[in-house]
């Protein structure tokens, strides 16, 4: 009988998380539940079982006692079994630790190479509080089986896992063998309710705990003094919005035309006292100065080829891979690893961006990233060119590719950063410098927070944010080795098989990836959004990445679906420009958007509070407005963005 | 002999996944009143030697997530439910301190030197029922009481013209009504005995006593609509325990009935509150708009300098009193709490009667179940127990005190000062009519209309005072887009040509969260668009709409609010 293993994490509401009066998200006041991602990964272990017939259906969760509460829910929709792995010890666990705990219980309970072999993994892709994607990854690869992230719907056939992958603008169909993990996006079929007579069954059944010695954990491999990587501090990101400049204007054309002279004059700008950099360090008499990079050298990327070219994060990579390449002086050298199918005229790109070394793997069986190989492929890669640093965008894939190579490397990894830098780390209580140390900082906290997090173990290993960075000028007068790698590749490492490959203009993804998002309202349910409509695909014309979004009463009339809802109930974004069209600006909206860079907001009514929260705004009648924007735009006019 | 479960499995009645629970005795509802009915029933089973299985059953999805009240709370009843050692843990906020009632003209105010002893607030505690509800379910646990929150029972199930248990909802149901992917059935509960605890205007006792004509004895039941919000405030801006309750300003005396309640709590926190008799007739009426209107008061913003809003609710409040209650019990059903219409007045307090109800509601069940005999004749006890109680003492003073104040503030008071003197009997008392054939049409309306009166205080600053929406903000309220919309409206053609062209659709005003949008396209169709998700539960729909147009039925369990301190 095969066994569904659900990874579950509890987390704080995020709907209870109210901004407190800092402006920065409470989240002290918030209930705990089961993480959205992996509630959707709970409704696909159930489904599974529809398809399967006999299947025993487990959920296992670390982390404190209280998590109880969320494992009985799992029971009351229809689980058999709960375990949980709750030890202080585990307190500080980064996800390199995690992933290992957790596979370590699994491999407890009977699960694993050599042991049952018959069982899927089935986890959240990502959990609210954490937003690394990267324990799914960790557990598979510590488990050693194959792995698909990411995935939005799940089918059993001939003794396979067929998976629906969402990838950057599409989706690939994946057939995986057994034992495999999956990780779910929430995107799919949304988890049932819980039933009576299943919280009847919860109540009746126990949770069983664990600690780390009941499975036989080294204590030194978990917990904090396990974590390859610690969080070095964490400081407040202000989000506060400069007012709004409000154009002026008889008509609309004279209010749009007032609006372009105002995106082209700048925002508003706050007073913000900029703190003074920290004073240089001089390193105290006692301390000793570490250099444990013991010999690696130069920092390693990741050209991630989709389809044919090259993708844009994979190049944006080029800028923070050179920066600290400098910053760490000595001639240091940014290397990348490309691997593909006919890939060596991608390789001279590569160099023009930036790039002193570019290493091909070239076979044609790995034209499409896939997890398995390219992963075997940078572990030989690493151990032959000791980089210090390892970067990746992080993309569908560089999310989960990373996070399995640190596994491979032990050198844990940061996640989803927005800056990468050089420094230096005081160890108080050892009194040990370790310079120099590349500080990956990352937003957490529901982006209320900056977190910098250190790796102590080469090759360091971050993923970046796609769209932080600039693409690095392309430069064809520039040179550089393109050498050629040869891997050992096994058959085990094709278990998993690529169906269909299938970007397209849309999938769920585009929202997050666009440039620009213009935002229907309430008031802009007249024409059933079509003029919002219009003016994302004028931005488009003009080369611009722009998606249309609606708030939350225009989804409940239809006119929308649910997908493209922003707010506290849909999805959260940060577009260089947001486009409010008759959107009020509702709290429940607002928390989906502020984050944007430029926020612009169209409404009939000057008191709306979107203009509390927007950088330009046009008081005036939808039909009257959009029309004369839409015209502007067709005319050449891109809010001062970069056409592609 | 074949079991019941079996039965339905050969008749094909049971599908794979449903599943059937077998209990004793079924409590629909964990607010004061079920859960003391609980309590009180797990220690009278306990006292007979009795081992029986009480399922306490609540929508909210926490304990407390649904309850709203004041709160000040007359703390006798929870003497008699508890042991002394539990009464002297009941998460009460506070004493009453002062007692303070103010009568408000637009600017100005004058306090009253003294106020009817049925209204004196001495030896009363200030609370915060979803806390006292949270104790009172972990109460009830320790005597062995299941208690199941976030599960919504919509259903009751009958043989024979009787009831013999409750359903839960089915879920995974979208929005068009087909069953999704995610489907559950939801769960039969059988039961020997059902308590109706839904609290005011529960669904499940509004189609129990229509189909048993519960309320052939009774008048019609009236409500008020309450909105309550808490704020932190600075030091020195109340004192804790000072209690204060307005009348007049903002509302007109002749017309409307109702009034404002302000209470210092400990730690800097204030609850407070506006509540308006549902009987009012102009149709423009917007009840969260006068608690707006009634916190620009000097006398009311003085209190919330520099504070910050916490939390918003609304509930509605069944005041008919004693002459609205319906027969509280049928053939294996006891209603009991707000869902039969237990609230004082003129103090307008029902916990203590809700407990005390759930005290003669459980020692009636208990005779019943050990003797099974669950009949109407065998539960009957239940009404006399209630008439040898404060419940009776509380309510039959004072039954025609509604009635007479919907002739006025003023003729109300002098009828309601002569029925003191009178235990309650008056003459010439007006028969009570249902809410919703009171708004008049906006072409019958001859008064200033809302919206005129109050022109300048309507714009809301989000400081001091909230429009609809960021109030539902605050009501942490959720509800899953994926079901069934579970506001019914009867007939969308009649509704768009009788309330919304002749009565101006009045719910678009009534409803404290928002849920209904008057509509209007480019081509000058009107239409009413239901946000369903903004719901607060308050049931003021179900209750106001002229021509009980709209149906409010029960959404998802755990939907709704969540309330944490209300």
């Amino acid at each position: 009988m095969t066994t569904i293993i659900s990874l579950m994490k509890q987390v704080p509401v995020p709907s209870q998380m109210r901004m407190g009066e800092d402006g920065l998200m409470d989240r002290t006041k918030a209930k705990s539940m089961i993480n959205v991602d992996c509630s959707y990964a709970l409704e696909a272990g159930l489904q599974l079982k529809n398809m399967m017939g006999d299947v025993r259906l487990i959920v296992c969760s670390m982390g404190p006692p209280s998590f109880e509460q969320s494992l009985k829910m799992a029971i009351s929709m229809g689980y058999d079994e709960a375990y949980l792995l709750s030890d202080r010890r585990l307190g500080g666990s980064d996800t390199y630790t995690t992933g290992y705990s957790i596979a370590g219980m699994l491999k407890h309970l009977g699960f694993g190479k050599g042991l049952n072999e018959d069982f899927i993994i089935v986890a959240g892709r990502q959990t609210s509080d954490g937003d690394t994607a990267h324990v799914p990854s960790q557990v598979a690869e510590n488990m050693g089986i194959p792995q698909a992230t990411f995935i939005e719907d799940v089918e059993f056939k001939d003794s396979h896992i067929i998976a629906k992958r969402i990838i950057e603008g599409g989706y690939q169909v994946l057939k995986l063998p057994i034992p495999c993990t999956l990780s779910f996006t929430p995107t799919g079929i949304p988890p049932r309710r819980p039933t009576l007579g299943g919280a009847i069954k919860a109540r009746n059944t126990g949770v069983t705990m664990f600690n780390i010695d009941d499975i036989h954990l080294d204590d030194t491999r978990v917990g904090l003094s396990g974590s390859p990587t610690i969080v070095a501090k964490v400081t407040n990101i202000k989000s506060e919005r400069p007012p709004v400049k409000m154009s002026l204007g008889n008509s609309a054309e004279a209010l749009v035309a007032d609006m372009i002279k105002n995106i082209k004059s700048g925002k508003n700008t706050l007073e913000i006292a900029e703190k003074k950099e920290a004073k240089k360090s001089d390193v105290p008499e006692d301390y000793e100065v570490v250099d444990f990079r013991d010999g690696s050298s130069g920092v390693l990327t990741w050209a991630e080829v989709a389809g044919d070219k090259l993708s844009r994060p994979s190049l944006e990579l080029l800028t923070p891979a050179v920066h600290l390449a400098r910053s760490l002086g000595n001639d240091t050298k940014v290397k990348t690893l490309l691997i593909g199918s006919n890939v060596q005229e991608l390789a001279k790109e590569l160099i023009y961006h930036g790039s002193d070394e570019v290493i091909i793997v070239d076979d044609e069986r790995l034209a499409e990233y896939r997890i398995l190989p390219f992963a075997s492929i940078f572990e030989q890669v690493i151990k032959a060119h000791k980089p210090e640093i390892a970067l990746f965008a992080a993309t569908t894939a560089g999310r989960e590719l990373a996070p399995r190579i640190g596994v491979k490397t032990k050198s844990g990894v940061t996640a989803d950063c927005t800056a990468l830098e050089i420094g230096e780390h005081k160890d108080i209580k050892k009194k040990v410098l370790y310079k120099p140390i590349l500080e990956s900082r990352r937003p957490t906290y529901g982006e209320s927070k900056l977190a910098t997090i250190l790796g102590f173990v080469c090759p360091q290993m971050s993923t970046a944010r796609a769209g932080t960075f600039e693409v690095p000028k392309k430069d064809e007068s520039r040179t550089g080795t393109i050498s050629t790698f040869n891997p050992k590749l096994t058959q085990e490492d094709f278990v998993a098989e690529i169906l269909e490959t299938h970007r397209g203009e849309s999938g769920l993804a585009s929202l997050f990836e666009a440039d620009v998002i213009v935002t229907g309202g309430r008031g802009a349910i007249a024409d059933d959004m079509k003029l919002v409509k219009d003016l994302a695909e004028a931005l488009n014309e003009q080369g611009v990445n722009a998606q249309w979004a609606s708030s939350r009463p225009v989804v409940d009339l239809g006119v929308c679906e649910y997908a493209r809802q922003i707010g506290q109930t849909g999805k959260t974004v940060r577009p260089k420009l947001y486009i409010a069209v008759g959107v009020s600006g509702a709290i429940q909206h607002v928390v989906g958007m502020k984050e944007a860079d430029t926020i612009v907001a169209i409404n009939k009514n000057a008191k709306e509070s979107i203009f509390s929260n927007a950088d330009f705004g046009i008081v005036g009648e939808y039909d009257d407005i959009m029309p004369a924007l839409i015209k502007e735009v067709k005319n050449g006019f891109v809010f001062g963005l970069e056409k592609k | 002999m074949i079991n019941l479960f079996e039965f339905f499995l050969l008749n094909g009645v049971l599908m794979y996944n449903d599943d059937i629970i077998f209990t004793d005795v079924v409590i629909v509802g964990a607010g004061p009143a079920g859960l003391s009915t609980a309590i009180c029933l797990a220690d009278e089973f306990k006292k007979n030697g009795l081992t029986k299985r009480i399922i306490v059953i609540e929508k909210g999805n926490a304990i407390g997530a649904h309850i709203l009240s004041g709160a000040i709370i007359k703390p006798e009843a929870f003497k008699e439910l508890l042991t002394p050692e539990e009464y002297e843990g009941v998460p009460f906020d506070g004493d009453v301190t002062s007692d303070a009632t103010l009568w408000l003209s637009e600017n100005g105010s004058f306090a009253l030197p003294l106020h009817p002893t049925c209204m004196d607030n001495k030896g009363n505690k200030i609370a915060s029922l979803c806390q006292i509800c949270k104790y009172l379910a972990t109460l009830a646990e320790k005597r062995g009481v299941e208690v199941y929150s976030g599960f919504a029972v919509n259903e009751i199930l009958y043989e024979n013209n009787k009831v013999v248990g409750v359903k839960t909802i089915d879920t995974g149901v979208n929005y068009d009504g087909v069953k999704q992917k995610n489907y559950q059935q939801g769960s039969l509960v059988k039961a020997s005995l059902v308590i109706l605890a839904e609290g005011t205007r529960g669904t499940l006792a509004k189609q129990l006593k229509s189909k048993f004509d519960l309320r052939k004895d009774s008048m019609p039941q009236v409500y008020s609509l309450a909105i309550k919000e808490l704020w932190s405030v600075p030091e020195g801006n109340i004192k804790e325990g000072a209690t204060y309750h307005t009348f007049g300003y903002p509302l007109d005396e002749q017309n409307e009935f109702g009034g404002g309640f302000v209470y210092g709590l400990k730690d800097n926190k204030i609850a407070l509150g506006f509540a308006v008799g549902l009987d009012y007739k102009d149709p423009s009426l917007d009840p969260h708009a006068l608690m707006q209107i009634w916190k620009q008061h000097p006398d009311i913003k003085k209190f919330l300098k520099d504070g910050t809003l916490i939390e918003f609710g609304a509930k509605t409040i069944p005041e008919g009193g004693w002459n609205s209650m319906p027969k509280p019990y049928t053939d294996n059903v006891l209603i009991v709490g707000d869902s039969a219409g237990l609230v004082a007045m003129p103090a307008l307090k029902g916990i203590h009667l809700a407990v005390t109800s759930g005290i003669c509601a459980a020692k009636t069940a208990v005779k019943a179940l050990a003797k099974n005999d669950t009949s109407d004749a065998s539960l009957s006890l239940y009404k006399e127990l209630i008439d040898n109680s404060r419940i009776f003492e509380e309510m039959y003073p004072y039954r025609n005190f509604r009635a007479v104040m919907t002739q006025g503030l003023y003729i109300g008071a002098m009828k309601f000062g002569f029925q003191l003197l009178t235990n309650g009997t008056c003459f010439f008392a007006p028969k009570l009519e249902h809410d919703n054939t009171t708004s008049l049409k906006t072409a019958d309306f001859k008064g200033v209309s809302f919206k005129k009166r109050f022109a300048k205080k309507l714009t809301f600053d989000k400081k001091l005072t909230f429009d609809k929406v960021t109030s539902v903000f605050y009501s942490g309220t959720h509800h899953d887009e994926e079901q069934p919309i579970h506001l019914k409206v009867a007939d969308i053609k009649d509704f768009t040509e009788i309330n919304m062209k002749q009565y101006g659709t009045t719910c678009q005003y009534f409803c404290p969260a928002d849920v209904y949008e008057e509509h209007l396209d480019k081509d000058g169709n009107l239409s009413l668009k239901i946000h369903a998700e903004n719901c607060v539960h308050c049931k003021t729909c179900d209750i106001k709409t002229p021509n009980s147009a709209i149906t409010w039925m029960t959404p998802y369990g755990g939907d709704g609010p969540q309330y944490q301190n209300m």
